[in-house]
């Protein structure tokens, strides 16, 4: 029973840190430009499809998709804004809400078109089998996910304090007016962060690929996943992030384990509602 | 070509809120190298005209000229790597990034990874903020803000500076600091002073020319002498019995 119990949790935090970075994309969206990208979770299922192309048509490993899927997905971003998420900016909440809902039936619409119901998964991967940990297994490539995963939300960190555009970035998340009088251009540094936030569901894709399958309704699953981990973190601390999305994703192994693998989102959801009657303002965050 | 004409040019600049005419076809030259004051009674319209001068806000009517550009309607950053920059009258600080990454925003402006530390630095070092360069503007008072936010429009490299009652709320030692870095601003750096001011010590000791702003209009202009002898500046402040 404790030796079940610890795996799955060992298991749980592994997923965790892949949460975390997915929401960290949601998060540095919504902590800069005040929208909520409804749609986010359906970018990690297009990223999922994408990895799957690359890794099928070009018999590539899973983990070395992103070489492929993350410019694709910067890219993807970076239109997207310009075509959809920019015309919104200065509209009522509920234009926002309904093209990024938009977006996501539609790339659901799309992936359903193009690949069909059935899940697709990766048929082999170089990184094989299990690790010894104390005693307990852990999936390699779950472990790889895992540490990529963790060194990608140290480098955003990275990024966002040390070098121009990230300074840019927090400034125009600070106070946009103000920003864009000391020189910062908010179109370019608005697109930046959405095709930011695109690329690092690339990233969470391909590692996932590794031990998972897609199919077109997952991208409910990582929406639900990712907006939870947002709000248990709070805004602003990407600690807070990783944190979040470890309590999530120990929930979620718990809840399969031991309950019924069809509760994973029940179990994301009652912590999100515990959350939200305990402390309102997320776990971590900041004002 | 450029340096005959005017640094800034506002032609019948006019902004309306709704019905209400906070500027009314308001014009104003700034040459290079000069400092100038724009005062006015609560409400005359000095910072709209800041915010229309800017490109925060688009004028109703009239244009606005930098460099002999029409910049009516230039978007702010585009203006800032122009060379135009501004404080606020209501302080408007970074207030999750520390000092040093406020002003760091602004040196972006003109420099690149390389050179950035040095200009953070010295901009730092000249509004005396060195000590404070690793708090978080959220936990600074009032005049410190004040310096960072002058710290953060320096750090730009601007030609021209628009400084919108950046004296308020300053103690006498903190004003008089403050008006011998202004004076060092436009006589070292050679940084043209556009400066609205309530305290009226402030632009009688430190403005050569002064723009007076009533209800939206320029009614008068000259000296700090002039403008002080002047009866229609002393009636737009003190209303008409006091003249009387």
């Amino acid at each position: 029973m404790t030796d079940t119990l610890l795996q799955s949790i060992i298991t749980g935090v592994l997923m965790g840190f892949v949460y975390a970075l997915i929401a960290v994309g949601l998060s540095i969206i919504y902590g800069v430009m005040n929208v909520v990208n409804f749609a986010h979770g359906d970018f990690v299922m297009l990223s999922m499809y994408l990895s799957y192309m690359a890794g099928t048509l070009l018999v590539w490993d899973a983990v070395a998709t992103p070489l492929i899927t993350v410019p694709l997905l910067f890219l993807f971003g970076f239109i997207t804004y310009y075509l959809l998420i920019d015309k919104t900016l200065r509209q009522l909440y509920v234009v926002q809400l309904a093209v990024t809902v938009g977006l996501q039936i539609f790339l659901r619409s799309l992936a359903l078109i193009v690949w069909k119901a059935q899940p697709r998964a990766l048929q082999y991967s170089i990184i094989q089998g299990n690790i010894e940990f104390f005693g307990y297994s852990i999936l390699t490539s779950r472990l790889i996910a895992a540490v990529v995963s963790l060194i990608f939300i140290a480098a955003i960190a990275y990024f966002l304090n040390k070098t121009w555009a990230g300074a840019a970035i927090r400034a125009a998340s600070d106070d946009l007016d103000t920003a864009s009088l000391m020189g910062v251009n908010y179109h370019r540094t608005y697109a930046l962060t959405f095709a930011i936030g695109a690329a690092l569901t690339a990233i969470a894709g391909g590692l996932l690929m590794s031990f998972q399958q897609t199919d077109p309704q997952g991208g409910m699953r990582f929406g639900v996943l990712s907006w939870c981990v947002m709000a248990l973190a709070g805004l602003g601390s990407l600690p807070g992030l990783i944190a979040a999305g470890v309590i999530v994703g120990v929930a979620e192994a718990v809840a399969v384990t031991f309950f019924d693998p069809r509760s994973r989102l029940l179990a994301i959801y009652m912590i999100f509602i515990l959350v939200l009657w305990l402390k309102p303002r997320g776990l971590f965050g900041r004002k | 070509m450029e340096n005959h004409q005017p640094l800034l040019k506002a032609v019948d600049l006019t902004v309306d809120f709704g019905s209400l005419r906070a500027v009314n076809h308001m014009n104003l030259e700034v040459q290079r190298g000069e400092l100038v004051g724009l005062i006015g009674p609560n409400g005359a319209g000095k910072t709209t005209a800041f915010n229309a001068l800017t490109g925060l806000i688009m004028p109703n009517e009239g244009k606005v000229f930098f460099k002999g550009h029409d910049v009516t309607h230039m978007l702010p950053h585009k203006r800032c790597q122009m060379g135009m920059s501004r404080t606020f009258q209501v302080i408007r600080p970074f207030v999750h990034l520390t000092v040093e990454d406020a002003v760091r925003v602004g040196a972006y402006n003109r420099h690149g990874e390389r050179t950035v530390k040095s200009k953070v630095d010295q901009v730092l070092e000249m509004c005396e903020l060195g000590e404070m360069r690793n708090r978080v503007c959220a936990d600074l008072g009032l005049a410190t803000l004040r310096r960072i936010e002058l710290a953060r429009a320096l750090a730009t490299e601007p030609e021209l500076l628009l400084l919108d009652e950046a004296g308020a709320g300053l103690n006498e030692t903190e004003l008089a600091g403050f008006m011998k870095l202004l004076h060092r601003l436009n006589e070292e750096e050679h940084i043209t002073l556009l400066v609205v001011e309530h305290v009226m010590k402030m632009v009688m000791g430190v403005c050569r020319r002064i723009i007076v702003l009533d209800s939206g209009e320029v009614i008068a202009e000259g000296t700090p002498e002039q403008i002080s002898a002047n009866p229609r500046v002393i009636e737009a402040y003190l209303g008409k019995r006091a003249v009387l």
